[in-house]
């Protein structure tokens, strides 16, 4: 079974090629301004350097968010569209199960991304990505209070807050949801976890 | 051979795909407008524009080619607007085209949302040249001097407010609902021109100006409004109108005898306005110069346009790679 995985919801764009358990090509750097120039080429670098074309694929995997709205919009729009013309199974995971994907010495581990305001992006996982705490737009004390509550000993990881660095092993997520149902790429969307400003001004006015 | 252009446009609130057979026949066209939701907010809110272009692309894709009766493979090229407009939205289209492009391995065609503006005049009728444009829209007053086919010399623009811009905020202040435009010429239909406005940016140049002229408005209406006088919208809705549509045919008319051109186009979400049509219909009766507007569909954003203006830019041989980017302004090119 060939996969394509696509992030571009973190800090972190990674576009990966995985054969079973096999990892064929990965590409991980810092995601920058420049994602939209930057990731057609990446694609097309990972199918060249694997021999493959698109119509070998058998599942897409994608990350959906939280993160940035223009990142994560633009890894699913390829991923939609592709998923769609190839009529290809595409699943999409969560961007903070990503983050906590890699190796941890803790049995729990608790992914933040800043939200501004202080307010994050967070979740509470184990070490077998089953999420404790589901993925929440949240207050940063608020957070961590409901950690505590949940587990005794766990690690913060943040690419944006001074914690521990997260590491990502797409291969392990793959393999999390390998037998997930797979999703219409018409109903594959972000997963923004927070209304837009208009819209909330909008429902503050009318609750008035 | 036929060529087959697969056009995509979502630079603002509109969601389109369309088929065009060699820059001039119309295959199919699906547009998903989002205007109806961004009314909520009295303008478009470009975080909203983005959410609902990303959930809606594919849908519109299927529809456009099962509309067709088509396959991609059936497809020649895939034109894209690239710029000028909202980023985010600008980037599910371009997205979308990339990977399309790439999948299918398509010559990748990028469009200036205005040459879109500007040929949806040839699914009206062909072309000819040298033209003058007129493009007026929401984000541009433009007259633009081709002297054939894909050779944009922009003689002059707004100095500040495009045109489609000064009606928003006319609309606004006088209580008009949104979209401004619209609404506010058809109140200009029923009023008569009573109220002392300036004619703006009245000069030899090619140039407008219509933040003067909106000021004027709302200045009169707060000054009315003060005094207890009862103001009447249409009247003062005529009065703007009129202002508008004279400069612009002024300067329009003048630019067709400085050129010697004899080919009138106008383009973009205002030449929708009927005070416009109605002037320029007139003048050009009357000069003998041949005016083509297209239908009030075409004077949208659309993907038919961006598909006209592609097959063109496909045939003298515009190409972009797969690092293409949006760009959020960009001159006409």
């Amino acid at each position: 079974m060939r996969s394509l995985f696509i992030n571009t919801s973190t800090k972190k764009l990674i576009i990966g090629i995985v054969e079973d358990d096999k990892v064929l090509y990965e590409y991980s750097d810092t995601n920058s301004n420049e994602l939209s120039s930057k990731i057609m080429p990446i694609i097309d670098e990972a199918f060249t350097k694997t021999n493959l074309k698109p119509v070998d694929i058998d599942t897409i995997f994608v990350t959906n968010g939280p993160g940035s709205f223009t990142g994560i919009r633009i890894g699913l729009t390829i991923a939609k569209v592709m998923a769609w013309s190839l009529k290809m199974k595409v699943v999409p995971v969560s961007s903070l199960e990503l983050m906590v994907s890699g190796n941890y010495n803790s049995d729990y581990i608790l992914p933040l991304m800043d939200a501004r305001r202080n307010n994050v992006f967070g979740a509470l996982y184990d070490r077998n990505l089953n999420p404790i705490i589901n993925d929440s737009f949240i207050n940063y004390e608020d957070m961590i209070n409901r950690a505590n509550d949940m587990v005794k000993d766990y690690t913060i990881v943040s690419h944006e807050f001074d914690f521990e660095e997260p590491k990502y092993d797409i291969v392990k997520v793959i393999k999390k949801h390998i037998n997930d149902k797979g999703i219409n790429p018409h109903e594959l969307n972000p997963n923004y976890l927070k209304m837009t400003e208009a819209e909330e001004n909008l429902s503050k006015k009318e609750g008035e | 051979m036929d060529t087959y252009i697969l056009a995509i446009e979502s630079s603002c609130d509109e969601t389109s795909l369309s088929i065009i057979k060699n820059g001039c026949e119309e295959i199919s066209t699906v547009v998903l407008s989002q205007m109806d939701t961004h009314a909520n907010y009295g303008g478009v809110v470009p975080e909203i524009a983005s959410r609902m272009h990303i959930e809606n692309i594919t849908l519109v894709l299927e529809e456009c080619l099962k509309k067709a009766n088509m396959a991609m493979d059936d497809i020649t090229a895939i034109a894209i607007t690239y710029g000028p407009g909202l980023i985010g939205s600008l980037l599910i289209g371009l997205m979308a085209a990339k990977t399309l492009a790439y999948i299918y391995d398509k010559p990748l065609v990028p469009v200036h949302h205005i040459a879109g503006h500007i040929y949806a005049n040839n699914l009206v009728k062909t072309m000819e040249f040298p033209l003058m444009a007129l493009v007026v829209s929401g984000g541009h007053t433009e007259l633009v001097y081709m002297k054939e086919n894909y050779s944009f010399e922009v003689i002059g623009t707004t100095l500040d407010d495009a045109v489609g811009e000064a009606y928003d905020k006319v609309a606004r202040v006088i209580g008009v609902k949104y979209p401004g435009g619209p609404n506010v010429d058809k109140l200009a239909h029923i009023g008569t021109d009573t109220y002392n406005l300036p004619l703006p940016l009245d000069d030899d140049s090619f140039n407008f100006s219509f933040s003067g002229l909106k000021s004027a408005v709302i200045n009169l209406y707060h000054n009315e409004e003060q005094r207890g006088n009862v103001i009447n919208k249409e009247n003062l809705a005529c009065s703007f109108q009129n202002r508008v549509v004279d400069i612009l045919t002024k300067k329009t008319m003048h630019a067709l005898t400085e050129y010697g051109v004899k080919n009138l186009i106008v383009a973009g979400g205002v030449s929708a306005n009927k005070g416009l049509r109605e002037k320029l219909t007139f003048l050009c009766e009357k000069e003998d110069v041949n005016l083509t507007i297209p239908e009030i569909k075409y004077c949208t954003d659309n993907a038919a346009m961006i598909g006209a203006a592609g097959y063109f830019a496909y045939k003298i041989g515009r190409r972009a790679d797969l690092t293409l980017n949006a760009k959020a302004t960009d001159k006409l090119n």
